[in-house]
């Protein structure tokens, strides 16, 4: 199963990010990793990987904010220098184009994961499976 | 001392009979247009009706939804084949007010503008440069012609260029300037950044600024950056364009051409006049044009007559400089934009809502327009390009519209003023 993250539209002023994590603090939502991209013309999207991101949309949605699932496929790597090199370089030999990517360590400090937010996020999976890199399920993602 | 001192100095007794007389053959001709022939008939309204300048209150109105309802020829009172030139307002959305000339129009025109010009202190000898859009804008051709017929040299610069337009100045040695009031503060700018003082290396003396509204202080501002005396010009595209008010050599208050325009203020409200002195709409008739008189034209710009005579020795009365507007009509770069125009390019649009805000701005000393909308929820997909692109569309469409380029800036639903009631559309926090 496809992975998600919420993306969240959200203007480039003070308090707009604080009033969407009082929506998932109030619905008990944990937060794995997160970015935050913002256009020259004063607003950005908030990308998060959280461990219930249906729900985690659905309220932000009532809470009137612009949110949406988009599909992420999530890789796991050693935690060493190149490593992102080379997962990334599978991406640049398929012509495959990132809208958006980011990484967290792990726990242990020994692994990290790369999330890739791309159009085609199944065509990417399969990328991936057949360089022999293990893409992580969607329930292991939300779990992390 | 004047231009037509047979006309400027008229004593305003003498002024109301030549009004009243010049009202008369205007009614004549207005009742050969469509528009005002059929009015005439059903109101019962003849030029036998005026007597004196003050039967002028039994004229009705005339709106610019009325120019744009009988649009394009309905206002006509000569076949189309009469008329020489138009010219009209900017806008794709709806009708444009379009104002059409005969070449009696024109050449009264070209003589209104060289009387203001020379009321400012324009001679034969100066340099004229009009660095204004040519084109359907009035600015262009009327101040040329105006300042053609007054016998000086001019320079039809047009727009921008900036750099252009000082090679233009020194290399023709301009004495004069017709420009708008925030296009002289980047013009200093410019003279800066190549090294240049105005007020020593050019032979600027006089600048006639209007189109866009502007404080004294702003004028006074403009005079010390230069070293030059700015004048200030009143027009409309419905009363020809420039040539309907301008300053004389005292800079009190803005001498509006009696004998051209019947001018009168009146309570926009209760359409009454107002006391001398007090503010009120502005509203023109027009005494010499053939082509397209306009009767009780509400411009919906607010000001005062100033009381009292002026050391010129005109005797047409003085015009208070425009306090604002009863519509929502604003001035950004010398353009008339109505939020109506923004609104519907963004009524095209189903991923934004209908709420607005329009804000101007001063940035760097230029006029600085931001559009904020609502994106609508249902349409966010969280694709950053697509919502540059959708903000990028909006913005040229609505450049399309107002000639303007604005800024779009997309903002949460529920963040702007609803619609409901009477939403604050425009905040102007331009410095004045």
């Amino acid at each position: 199963m496809i992975a998600h993250q919420v993306s969240i539209f959200l203007e480039n002023k003070p308090g707009r990010l604080e009033k969407v994590t009082a929506v998932l603090k109030a619905t008990d939502i944990n937060i794995r990793a997160m970015t935050l991209s913002t256009s020259s013309a004063g607003w950005g999207i908030l990308n998060l990987l959280v461990d219930h991101p249906e729900t985690a949309c659905q309220k932000l949605s009532q809470a009137g904010h612009p949110a949406v699932l988009r599909e992420i496929v999530v890789v796991s790597m050693k935690d060493r220098p190149g490593a992102l090199h080379d997962m990334l370089s599978l991406l640049a030999q398929a012509g495959l184009n990132i809208q958006n990517a980011y990484g967290t360590v792990l726990g242990d400090n020994k692994e990290a994961i790369l999330i890739i937010d791309v159009e085609n996020a199944d065509h990417v999976q399969k990328v991936f499976e057949s360089a022999g890199v293990q893409t992580l399920r969607a329930e292991d993602v939300y779990r992390i | 001392m004047y231009w037509k001192p047979e006309i400027e100095i008229l004593p305003q007794p003498q002024l109301h009979i030549l009004q009243a007389q010049r009202l008369q053959d205007t009614l004549s001709r207005a009742a050969n247009s469509p528009y005002y022939g059929e009015l005439f008939r059903r109101q019962g309204i003849a030029p036998e009706i005026i007597k004196s300048v003050d039967d002028i209150r039994r004229l009705p109105f005339t709106t610019k939804e009325d120019l744009r309802n009988n649009f394009p020829y309905g206002f006509l009172t000569v076949p189309k084949q009469g008329a020489v030139r138009l010219h009209c307002s900017s806008g794709t959305t709806g009708n444009p007010t379009v104002i059409f000339h005969d070449n009696h129009d024109l050449s009264s025109w070209a003589d209104l503008v060289a009387r203001s010009l020379y009321c400012a202190g324009l001679r034969d000898t100066d340099v004229f440069q009009n660095i204004c859009g040519y084109g359907l804008f009035t600015g262009g051709l009327g101040f040329q012609y105006g300042a053609e017929r007054l016998g000086a040299l001019v320079i039809p610069a047009a727009a921008g260029n900036t750099r252009r337009q000082i090679k233009l100045m020194q290399d023709f040695g301009t004495t004069a300037v017709h420009t708008i009031p925030s296009y002289l503060f980047r013009l200093h700018s410019a003279f800066q950044e190549m090294g240049l003082d105005p007020r020593k290396d050019t032979n600027l003396k006089l600048f006639v600024i209007g189109a866009e509204p502007h404080t004294d202080a702003q004028r006074r501002r403009i005079e010390e950056l230069f070293g030059v005396r700015a004048f200030n010009s009143y027009g409309l595209s419905e009363m020809n364009g420039p040539g309907v008010a301008f300053e004389c050599e005292y800079q009190n208050g803005l001498h509006v051409w009696e004998d051209a325009f019947l001018t009168e203020i009146i309570d926009p409200d209760t359409l009454q006049p107002v006391p001398d002195g007090e503010e009120g709409e502005l509203v023109f008739t027009t005494l010499d044009r053939h082509a397209m008189p306009l009767l009780r034209y509400r411009t919906r710009d607010l000001t005062r007559f100033l009381t009292g005579d002026c050391p010129c020795g005109r005797t047409h009365r003085r015009l208070d400089r425009i306090s604002g507007r009863t519509d929502d009509m604003f001035i950004i770069k010398g353009c008339n934009v109505f939020p109506m125009q923004i609104e519907k390019v963004l009524m095209r649009y189903t991923e934004v809502s209908t709420d607005y805000l329009i804000e101007l701005e001063t940035v760097d000393g230029n006029d600085d327009i931001t559009v904020k909308v609502e994106l609508q929820k249902e349409w966010f997909t969280g694709n950053i390009e697509a919502l540059e692109k959708l903000s990028r569309r909006i913005a040229n469409e609505v450049r399309d519209e107002i000639l303007v380029s604005p800024n779009v800036r997309l903002v949460e639903p529920g963040s702007l003023p609803k619609t409901e009631g009477k939403a604050v559309r425009v905040i102007d926090s331009r410095i004045p």
